[in-house]
């Protein structure tokens, strides 16, 4: 997971690159490197953040040039193995996102044809390789080695004695922007967005020649057409507005976000395989997956439908789906587990749906249907808005192949998000900032959600928190329970009541402090309760999606008080590009 | 030097719950913008770009609502409601030279604006029928003599606005708790302030003030037809339909009226003059609706009548809810108020068929439950209460 851009045209290159290497911080930020080309290549790379350290970057020459901000995948994050790579004669670099998996073997074939290699990276080698294949034309080059690679990769190369900027895409997201006289690439569109509206987003094999003034596609040796998509976006739409943090921005969306979604499925538009599925596989990962979980919980028992739940990572050990559709969830549309998955589907002749949040990327391409969830771009690497976007979206799936029975519930979820932003969390983030281990407990839709509070918190505010079904506490984690750590649990009316009223009973024997999420008035909760925490009364979908929106500010404001790195997490990456 | 504004958005509006429990009175949508967003635009007309808002009460809508709007606005936050005074020392760091101080929970046009741009060390000022709620100003020529910030009895009509220019000697000193006080010290140590009057101001107390803002802000309204509109509807004068909206057939529009994106209204539904509509709403056959403001995703059952009213956010009110303007005494913890509405309700009420409201306040989250043809006059009902 990386994040590169590129830009050729009248404006100085070096400021835009490390403006725009910026905006991609949330794919990775151990090391960041710029290339510019005047008529030399100069080269600056360090270890660290690019927001920290790139003032010095700026006084690079030249209009034209490339960037990179690094998550290390192979060797350790240092001023060496830090993009750009050049080959041995330093006419050539290259920014690589992506894995090159026979990068091992190229390496020790290039090192017997007398290549010395500077770093342990595998994207040294296509430098190396292009070195050998240069004869004046780069775009000639970078089309010759392309075949050898085996793996993921989006490059950006540039070449003294070249004006071209050469840009090749294989599985990696890569997007265009089409300036006035300039012209962006980058991983996503955010650091194009504030120069121009107007993006290609390229395909797998595709490569790109590019100038200040044109263009030009390749697919194998052939130009291509690509269509311009218009991007309407606003860029302050991706900055912070005031809001201390991207997360706090995005968690206070969600009363739009939720709207948004619940109106981007309709009757006409569910995809006819999940109309007429009798059963379905969910495969998603992390927050997704949760997701996809209380999707099972809602659909199972509304429509009957057997709906069989797994991770990406692990579904490519199951034997051939046996259900009808195969439903990805990926908010980036990225997700290589979830890809594969989507793409086991397709090759076993079973209709695959996607669920994501960006339109054009590669999980729209290769599942036969796509439902976007219009949530608008996250940077926070914690999901947030994301997450209450797909239940929008798979709660109105399940209400419209149930007949439409809760219209009215989803409208009002609107305005219940609105409310549960402004509960106040003062005496839960009190215990839970002094707790070093947390147990979320829920029952039956519940759990989770749960699960998903206690992904965040974990996420953000690095406490070790776990989620499990109330009944399972008996099972084992009671043996954990003291009064050093809190226990946060749900209780609402409903068929789950009386017992998890029982389990919060129990727990509070062994003296732990115990968080509640209930009624205002509920007194049997409050008299157990040390903390309550109220929810307003509704329909239990909208007790998910409240809660989840409290769960999701207990971590940010929890988190806030440690004073941790909200957005950008310690070794986490937005998306998970690789397996 | 070009002139900066600093935008006063941090206090909440105790008068004016419970529709400001959840909210700042700057963001009370009014014409179906936030009375905050009616402010920037006047300024951006008077030519001034450079902005700042100080905000502090449930700040986090505040700045939701700016980053919708496509503008470069500074966001300072006030961490704690100390006054008017304070909140522009938490802004001084960030203003280069003179500024125009505005409050942001209160309409002023651009005239008024232009009017104060072109006087340094100057306060808007205005006249009002009931001068002891705001601060009065005395004025000799066309100098400030003495603010009096709300006094128990007031022998002057002229108010001030709460609009100032000031210079920057001027911004650094002030401290006091709130901008009158401030202004009244400087005064009193000899500093000329000269009184400017205002071409157009409103600011609203209490919640039914809003009804005559609102009335006033919907004739700047221009005409829009973005919605679907069915053939037989009739409308009469400016209505301004956003987009998404369905009008079914058989409605009768009077303007001024505006109607949010994606309501569904109708058919058969007789909107009067002076009435908002927020986004999201559904409004069901043959209701009537006069001289209101409807806020978000409210739902408005057959057959209802309002009148006078401001409906809070996700109300829901079942068929034949009447709410009748009249005039009374609503009685408070601390005596009485003089109350003139239909009924004003805050947020997420949900009320069963067949209720009759009059001139009442709502809490927030009220459930009203039981039996029909209840009739509510001149009462108001707490927060989160259960009528059963």
């Amino acid at each position: 997971m990386c994040g590169i851009v590129g830009y050729t045209g009248y404006r100085s290159a070096a400021p835009i690159l490390i403006e725009g290497l910026k905006r991609l911080e949330y794919r990775g930020y151990d090391s960041y490197g710029i290339a510019t080309l005047a008529s030399e290549i100069s080269i600056h790379k360090k270890a660290g953040r690019v927001s920290d350290l790139a003032d010095s970057a700026h006084i690079l020459m030249g209009n034209i040039g490339i960037g990179h901000t690094r998550w290390a995948t192979h060797g350790i994050p240092s001023d060496i193995n830090a993009h750009p790579h050049q080959d041995c004669t330093n006419q050539i670099a290259v920014v690589h996102n992506g894995i090159i998996e026979n990068y091992a073997h190229l390496k020790r074939e290039l090192i017997g044809r007398g290549h010395t290699f500077k770093s342990e990276t595998d994207t040294e080698v296509i430098a190396h390789l292009i070195e050998e294949a240069y004869q004046g034309d780069l775009l000639d080059a970078v089309r010759k080695i392309l075949p050898r690679l085996v793996g993921s990769y989006a490059i950006l190369v540039i070449s003294t004695g070249d004006t071209r900027l050469i840009a090749a895409r294989n599985q990696s997201p890569l997007v265009l922007g089409i300036g006035d006289g300039e012209i962006f690439a980058a991983s996503d569109i955010t650091p194009i967005l504030e120069h121009t509206s107007r993006v290609i987003y390229l395909d797998d094999g595709d490569i790109a020649e590019l100038a200040p003034d044109s263009y030009t596609v390749y697919f194998g040796d052939h130009p291509a057409e690509r269509e311009i998509c218009e991007i309407t976006w606003a860029p302050e739409t991706v900055q912070k507005g005031g809001f201390t943090h991207y997360m706090l921005k995005e968690i206070f969306e969600q009363p739009d976000v939720i709207y948004q979604a619940i109106h981007a499925v309709s009757e006409e538009t569910l995809p006819l395989s999940l109309r007429q599925a009798s059963s379905i596989t969910v495969v998603a990962c992390g927050s997704s997956y949760h997701a996809g979980m209380i999707f099972r919980y809602l659909i199972e028992p509304a429509c009957g439908i057997p709906v069989r739940l797994e991770l990406g990572s692990e579904y490519k050990y199951s034997p051939v789906p046996f259900s009808d559709v195969v439903v990805g969830i990926s908010q980036s549309g990225e997700t290589a587990d979830t890809l594969a998955a989507i793409r086991k589907g397709v090759c076993n002749n079973i209709k695959t749906v996607a669920i994501t949040n960006v339109l054009n990327s590669s999980i729209t391409r290769s599942a036969h249907d796509t439902i976007l969830m219009h949530a608008g771009p996250e940077i926070s690497v914690a999901a947030s808005k994301s997450f209450i976007a797909q239940l929008g979206v798979l709660m109105q799936i399940v209400n419209i192949l149930s007949g439409r029975r809760c219209d009215e519930v989803l409208h009002h979820a609107r305005y219940a998000i609105e409310q549960a932003l402004l509960t106040d969390l003062t005496e839960a983030v009190d215990l839970c900032s002094t707790a070093e281990h947390l147990f979320y407990v829920g029952r039956g839709v519940f759990y989770p959600v749960m699960m998903e509070g206690a992904l965040k918190m974990k996420e953000i505010s690095y406490i070790h928190a776990e989620a499990y079904a109330a009944g399972e506490i008996k099972h084992g984690p009671f043996a954990l329970l003291s009064s050093e750590t809190p226990v946060i649990a749900i209780c609402t009316p409903g068929p789950t009541y009386d017992v998890m009223l029982g389990n919060l009973k129990e727990i509070k024997a062994r003296g732990t402090p115990i968080i509640a999420i209930g009624y205002d008035d509920d007194h049997d909760v409050r008299d157990i309760a040390d903390v309550l925490i109220p929810i307003s009364r509704g329909h239990p979908w909208i007790h998910v999606l409240t809660a989840t929106v409290i769960l999701q500010l207990l971590a940010y404001h929890t988190a806030n008080r440690l004073g941790r790195e909200i957005d950008m997490p310690r070794n986490l990456a937005k998306s998970v590009t690789v397996e | 030097m070009t002139l900066q504004a600093v935008i006063l958005a941090a206090g909440e509006g105790t008068r004016l719950r419970p529709l400001t429990q959840n909210r700042p009175k700057a963001l009370i949508p009014i014409a179906n913008r936030p009375i905050i967003e009616h402010t920037i635009i006047s300024l951006l007309e008077a030519g001034i770009r450079d902005i700042i808002v100080v905000v502090g009460y449930r700040k986090e809508q505040v700045m939701r609502h700016l980053t919708h709007l496509d503008l470069p606005i500074k966001i300072v936050h006030q961490p704690e409601q100390l006054g008017t005074a304070h909140a522009l020392l938490c802004a001084r760091d960030q203003i280069a030279g003179d500024a125009i101080v505005l409050p942001g929970d209160n309409y002023i046009d651009k005239d008024s604006i232009q009017g104060i741009v072109q006087v340094r060390n100057a306060l808007l000022y205005t006249t009002h029928r009931q001068p002891s709620n705001f601060g009065v100003v005395t004025i000799d020529g066309d100098q400030i003599t003495s603010i009096t910030e709300k006094p128990s009895h007031a022998n002057r009509m002229t108010v001030s606005c709460g609009v100032y220019h000031l210079g920057s000697e001027l911004l650094d000193r002030m401290r006091h708790m709130s901008m009158s006080e401030a202004i009244d010290a400087e005064i009193r140590s000899g500093t000329r302030i000269t009184a400017v009057k205002a071409h157009s101001w409103q600011d609203a107390i209490y919640p039914w003030d809003l009804l005559s803002m609102n009335e006033h802000l919907l004739s700047c309204i221009s005409p829009v037809r973005s919605g679907s509109i069915s053939s037989s509807v009739v409308l009469h004068g400016v209505v301004s339909i956003g987009k998404g909206t369905k009008i079914g057939p058989g409605t009768v529009i009077n303007g001024p009226v505006i109607i949010g994106e994606d309501c569904t209204i109708g058919p058969h539904v007789v909107i009067e003059a002076g009435t908002s509509i927020g986004p999201r709403v559904r409004i069901e056959p043959f209701s009537v609706i006069r001289r209101s403001i409807i806020m978000a995703d409210v739902v408005i059952a057959s057959h209802s009548a309002l009148s006078g009213s401001v409906i809070g956010e996700g109300c829901t009110l079942g068929e034949y809810t009447a709410a009748l303007y009249s005039r009374g005494y609503i009685p408070l913890e601390d005596g009485a108020i003089q109350a003139a509405c239909g009924v004003i309700m805050g947020n997420g009420v949900f009320c069963r068929p067949s209720i009759l409201f009059e001139n009442t306040i709502v809490g927030n989250e009220v459930t009203i439950e039981g039996r029909s043809n209840l009739r509510f006059s001149c009462i108001r009902i707490p927060d989160k209460t259960m009528v059963m």
